[in-house]
């Protein structure tokens, strides 16, 4: 811990005070013009979100790669960022998590020094904000992150919030539901054909029937692109799966998944 | 100027018995531990706050000088959690080598400001075993510690040396380890009552009939203030405040 230093007090903007402490690389960093040629960074794929009948599912596979490399098999990218918001996330880890921690970090943050909890626009403008921060790294094409952002805020009208983002930092708010990252065409495909055309709207779907719509898009998008890992039939590996409703943020259990997968996807 | 140590010593004096009368009204602040985890209360403005996931700070003093000290609480805390981890965080290197050297230092530097605040900093642990009570003076110095005798995890803050041994005194009869959360509620503010009501000539400490008599006329002007340090929840933070609702149904039981 360092030593007591009562100037730095007044900033109530956690990277802010990161960088005062030379905790945080410093934004819009700039490094060489592009990266060497045989660079590639690790990337992570293929995340979906969209609201159901009790809030916001959103849910990622588990593979990371580098070219076409599989690194690990086992990544999360959906994470919890506070008792109401979830961030999943596309694109490089190494940003993309060091993204998650200072905003998980932010929010607890201002909570902690201005007493009162950061509004909801407040919340997606800070993602936003790191994103832009981030600039230098996504234009030379080594640190692009694309993230989602959904939230729950029972106050606000509507209630579930869902949120994607480009890699430069502009948020768009999602009506029904968002996908990035590289299996995401297929998957938007499928959301909007289940949206539009399917037994029900997605707003009106049970837990049970969102977790077998949200199973079957991210074993869709790992049948053509490689950079997916979808479900791992063999390994018994499944998707990273997160819900936020007015009760706050849940995290199905992997037996719950394999079972629904057993019984209508597989 | 202030030349030779004699007159240090009784300019040190003088500001010791000025903030101790600054102090002296100050609301008194209650922390108990109860079967979920530890309860802070007090009445009166907020003087209940959350440093870290796990630790609670509650303050009496002059408002700006307990923003100052809580801000810096919470920067300390936040920079540790944030560059290693969490389980990092830690109140006992806070108060011993972050707070208590500043604060001594402002103390004893006659011709600077002191801080007009003393502090409780609680700290839930795994088991209740491992909870820290630890209370920092103007002077900087730490007193409280890991209570290991059952019945003994409680703490206090009076607004004088004699309201904080009486509620010591009380808590040492009436408090037991494990009870429901509006048991512990309904203790600590008998406990608040006590140390409010100032000290009687004879020290003894009137039965908890007559405190709840007392207690009714001293919330008529004054508001609860809770907090839990939550040992149960399932979220890495395990502080919160008791909303209205929750104060309101622990003051009916």
């Amino acid at each position: 811990m360092q030593p007591l230093e009562l100037g730095a007090s007044g900033l109530e903007d956690f990277p802010a005070l990161l960088r005062h402490h030379g905790l945080l690389s410093p934004a819009w960093q700039t490094g060489p013009a592009e990266p060497p040629k045989d660079f590639k960074p690790t990337e992570s794929t293929t995340i979906l979100a969209f609201k159901f009948a009790d809030g916001v599912l959103v849910a990622g596979d588990r593979r990371a790669t580098s070219g076409n490399t599989v690194v690990y098999d086992r990544a999360d990218k959906v994470l919890e960022i506070d008792r109401q918001s979830i961030m999943a996330i596309a694109g490089v880890p190494a940003t993309a998590w060091e993204m998650a921690r200072v905003l998980e970090h932010s929010f607890q943050f201002f909570r902690r020094t201005q007493l009162q909890e950061m509004s909801v626009d407040g919340k997606v403008r800070a993602l936003s904000k790191l994103l832009r921060d981030n600039f230098g790294f996504a234009l030379q094409g080594i640190g692009v992150v694309v993230p989602i952002f959904a939230t729950f805020d029972a106050k606000a009208s509507p209630a579930a919030r869902l949120y994607f983002y480009d890699a430069m930092g502009a948020q768009f708010e999602a009506t029904d539901f968002a996908a990035t990252g590289s299996g995401s065409p297929a998957v938007r495909g499928i959301l909007y054909y289940e949206n539009t055309w399917g037994k029900k709207p997605l707003q009106k779907l049970d837990t049970d029937d969102a977790v077998v719509v949200a199973l079957r898009a991210l074993d869709t998008a790992s049948e053509a692109d490689t950079a997916t890992g979808g479900i791992d039939r063999h390994a018994k590996i499944f998707p990273i799966m997160k819900m936020v409703s007015a009760s706050g943020i849940r995290t199905l259990p992997e037996e719950k998944i394999a079972e629904l997968f057993r019984k209508r996807v597989a | 100027m202030i030349e030779e140590p004699y007159r240090w010593v009784e300019a040190i004096a003088n500001r010791r018995e000025y903030i101790e009368t600054q102090l002296g009204s100050g609301s008194p602040i209650v922390a108990l531990s109860y079967a979920g985890g530890i309860l802070l209360l007090t009445v009166g403005r907020q003087k209940l706050f959350e440093i870290y996931d796990r630790i609670a700070l509650g303050a009496i003093g002059h408002p700006g000088d307990i923003e100052r000290l809580r801000m810096a609480a919470i920067e300390l805390a936040s920079t540790e959690g944030f560059t290693r981890s969490a389980a990092d965080v830690s109140l006992r290197r806070l108060a011993y080598y972050s707070l208590s050297p500043v604060m001594k230092n402002a103390f004893e530097q006659i011709y600077g400001a002191p801080f007009l605040a003393r502090l409780l900093f609680v700290e839930i642990g795994s088991s209740p075993e491992d909870d820290l009570f630890l209370g920092l003076e103007y002077d900087g110095a730490i007193s409280g510690s890991q209570p290991k005798e059952p019945n003994s995890r409680f703490a206090v803050l009076g607004g004088t040396k004699a309201s904080a041994e009486q509620m010591e005194q009380f808590l040492r009869q009436e408090h037991r380890d494990g009870e429901e959360l509006s048991v512990a509620f309904q203790l600590a503010l008998d406990a608040w009552t006590l140390g409010h009501s100032g000290v009687s000539d004879t020290g003894e400490i009137p039965p908890r009939e007559q405190l709840r008599e007392l207690r009714k006329q001293r919330l008529e002007d004054g508001v609860i203030e809770a907090a839990v340090l939550d040992r149960g929840i399932n979220s890495a933070v395990r502080y919160h405040a008791l909303t209205a609702t929750d104060l309101a149904k622990l003051s009916a039981s």
